[in-house]
Parts: structure tokens; sequence; C-alpha cells
């Protein structure tokens, strides 16, 4: 799984949302590391339907304009339950080798 | 419409047809959100002075070449091209790496490395680099064969970076060699340049969403592409001086001349040979550019009238067997879908 890809299907846990708030999500949700660019965006959305792991909420009219939500499925949840563990499962490998190889400072408090 | 908008509409004109049905407005829509910045007069001034970014240009365009050169997923028509840009390109960076492989033998040999060959005539005079640093230059270009293991073996990113090094030193080096060299300005070095840099770029098309390259045959092709090619070449030039007419962008021209021939002699049906049918006419342009575009130096040289009507020969050859092959092939083209039908994001009401 990509690192947008991840990114919004995270954003979308909590309900959904449209183009700019997944956008906007994901740069909260990681203190403003991942900038989802509107093409990465569209490419994973794109992609996320296709495969049926988010889908269209609905249509609302804003300013003008059309705005659609998308949806995690229960598809996409469980596929990002197991990409979250599988990331904790690494993480945690790395964090108890580097523990027991030597103490890393200021954690040992 | 905003200037903006129009602005960022243009860019994704990039994108394909049926992609933009589906997705063009959500995207202005969502784009046009990330420039607000809630203070009115900013935003007014955006909307008509503003562009979109360099990195949001860039992630259309890589959207549109991931969606144009399709990987496994891809519908029919963009995976056709995929396919045929992947393996042109393995093809180009082959002929890079076998070149190379043979560049580095003969230089063996004139050094007398190799004492089970003969030892070279006087007619081959060992031309010792000028200094260390165009020594260094040299070496770099073999840089290829690693590159072209790497592409093979799956490391697409190691395979262009290694490709890189081959690149950006022959690119220092033409450009001093030119600009200070006694030699007057020349064509080839910078359209063989150019070659390289569009390979190094089209690398990018063996992407993850592609199907892995088939190694066995790939990397099968190398010892036999230097036998086929290279060895024969230098033998018959050591040998039969009139061969000397046959120079680089000539020697592809046949080469891939006669690969087209034999493809159309040898396919039963286009639409399965249509892959390997694009890829040749792809490989056919690049050979007939880079043919036309270095005509100029020939017509300096000493046995010009001999260079140019070998020239014309051999683009003759690969438009006689290049058009007809084109035809074949867009022809079997056009019978895939084109992109799938445009459906909107269905809703599934559970």
């Amino acid at each position: 799984m990509t690192e947008p890809t991840f990114f919004v299907l995270t954003a979308l846990v909590d309900g959904p949302r449209h183009g700019y708030g997944i956008v906007a999500d994901a740069a909260e949700l990681s203190q403003g590391r991942v900038r989802l660019k509107i093409g990465s965006l569209y490419g994973a959305l794109d992609r996320l339907v296709g495969s049926g792991l988010i889908e269209l909420d609905r249509e609302e009219a804003w300013q003008g304009r059309l705005r659609r939500y998308y949806r995690l499925t229960e598809r996409g949840r469980h596929a990002l339950d197991a990409e979250a563990r599988r990331l904790a499962a690494n993480a945690r490998l790395a964090s108890t080798r580097l523990r027991r190889q030597s103490p890393i400072e200021g954690t040992s408090g | 419409m905003s200037r903006l908008e129009e602005r960022y509409r243009r860019v994704l004109r990039l994108l394909p047809v049926g992609y933009r049905r589906q997705w063009e407005d959500d995207m202005v829509a969502a784009f046009l959100e990330t420039l607000q910045t809630g203070d009115a007069e900013t935003d007014e001034y955006l909307a008509d002075h503003g562009r979109p970014s360099l990195a949001e240009v860039a992630s259309v365009m890589s959207l549109a070449v991931r969606l144009r050169i399709g990987g496994a997923d891809a519908p029919p028509r963009p995976y056709a091209w995929g396919q045929a840009v992947r393996l042109a390109v393995l093809t180009g960076v082959l002929l890079q790496a076998v070149m190379a492989t043979a560049g580095l033998a003969i230089t063996l040999w004139l050094y007398g490395a190799l004492s089970w060959l003969p030892a070279p005539t006087s007619e081959w005079v060992l031309v010792p680099p000028a200094s260390s640093w165009q020594a260094t230059l040299n070496l770099a270009g073999y840089a290829w064969l690693p590159a072209f293991l790497a592409l093979v073996l799956g490391h697409r990113r190691v395979a262009q970076a290694v490709a890189a090094v081959a690149v950006v030193p022959q690119a220092v080096a033409v450009a001093v060699e030119q600009a200070t060299g006694p030699a007057p300005l020349t064509v080839t070095p910078w359209a063989l340049l150019l070659i390289e840099l569009a390979l190094l770029v089209a690398m990018s098309a063996v992407h993850s969403d592609a199907a892995p390259v088939a190694r066995r045959p790939w990397l099968l092709a190398l010892p036999i592409g230097i036998l086929a090619v290279p060895v024969p070449l230098f033998l018959a030039q050591a040998t039969m001086p009139a061969l000397r007419l046959l120079d680089w962008p000539g020697m592809c021209c046949v080469l891939v001349a006669v690969a087209m021939a034999v493809n159309l002699v040898a396919s039963r049906s286009p639409l399965r040979t249509l892959p390997w049918s694009l890829a040749l006419v792809l490989l056919a342009a690049a050979a007939l550019a880079l043919r036309i575009a270095t005509l100029p130096d020939i017509g300096a040289q000493v046995q010009r009238t001999a260079l140019l009507t070998t020239a014309a020969g051999q683009i003759v050859a690969v438009l006689a067997v290049g058009v007809p092959l084109a035809v074949v092939a867009f022809r079997a083209l056009r019978h895939l879908p084109p992109v799938p039908s445009a459906e909107e994001p269905h809703r599934t009401d559970s």
C-alpha cells in the first residue's frame, strides 16, 4: 500500500470526506508531512473505487460546484486494518532490536 | 471560469478522455479549494494570476504516464502501449549494455589484456585519453551494463540511478569536448546523448504496476546480443574496410529494419505480436530521427558521397519495412477497446 493510499483510507475512517477534505485531513494527521497533490490523490481514489475499498457516499452543492464525498467500505476498513497491523509489527520489530542493542539516549529516563 | 481554473483544466488535458470524464470536475474543485486562503482579496488575486504549482503539474503528469502507459490492471489499449514502451526501453537499454560490453572488450584487447586473441594490427591505434578525468568519463559509459541487469531484475530506480552515472558524465564530457576541443561542432554526440536521456526517463515505464520483466529471455539476450551484433561487426570492420561506412545511427537503422522484417514475416496474428510491433515502430522512429539528425555530420566527411548514399539506403529500408508494420500495428490497436466505459463511481447503498 503506497503512502497516499494509506493516508486517504485513514482520512476516511472518521466519516465521508470530499477531495479537498482528504488532502486537509491527511496533512493534519501527518502534522504537515504528507501534502497530497491532486494528481496523486485522484490516482489513489480512482484505484480505491476500482478495487472497492472506498465508494461514493453523496454529492453536495457547494459554492456552485458539486462536491463528491467518499466513504470507506467494509473491505477498505479491513485492508487499512491489515496494513496498520503490518506497519505496527514492523515498527515493533525495529524498536525491540534497537533497545536490545543499546538503549537510545534519552529514552531510558 | 477563472483564469486559474482554465490553466488547471489545460494541465488536466494530459489525462485520457475516459478518465477526465469521470474525475475532471472533482479534481478541479479539489484543486481550487487547496488554494483558498480565506481572504477574499487574496483569493480573487489568485483566481486571476495564480498558476498550478510545479508539484501539482508533476503529479498530473505522472498520473497521465501511469494511465496511458498502462500496467497489468489497465484497459487493453493503454496496456498495449505500456507493454510496447517497456519492450522498446528494455531493447534500447540492452543495446547500450551490449555496446558497452563490446567497448570494454575492445579496450582490453587493444591494451593487450586478451592475449589469446591475435594482436591488433597497426590500423587499430589506441588513442589514449587526454587526461585521467576523461578516462573516468569513458569508464562511466559502462554503467549501462549494470543498469540493464538492475532493470531486468526488477530494481527500476537503481537502474535509473546507475544509468544516470553513464549519462551525466557523458553529457559533461561532450559539452567540454565540443566547447574546447579542436574538432568542429557536430550533431552526433548531442543526438546520442538525447536518446540516452530519453531512455533514462522512459525507464519509468517499467513501473511497479507492470508485470515483472521476463528475466530469463532478457538475461540470455545480453550474451546473444554481444555475439550477434558487436562481435561480427567488429570482425567485419577490421577485415573489410568498406563496412566502415556503417556508423552507429546506420547500424541502429539496419538492426531495427531487420527486426521489423522478421516481425512482419513471422507474425501470424497481428494482435498477439502487437506489443512487439508497436515497440519496433517506436524504435524505428528513434533510429530514423537519429539517422536524419546526424546527416549534417556526414556532409562534412571525406567519403561524403558514399556515406550519404548508404544513409539514404538506410532511411529507405527503415521506411519500407516500418510503414507496413505501423499500418498493421495501428489497425490491430484499433480493434482493442480504448478506455473502460466511463462509469460514474457507483454508489452501493448498504
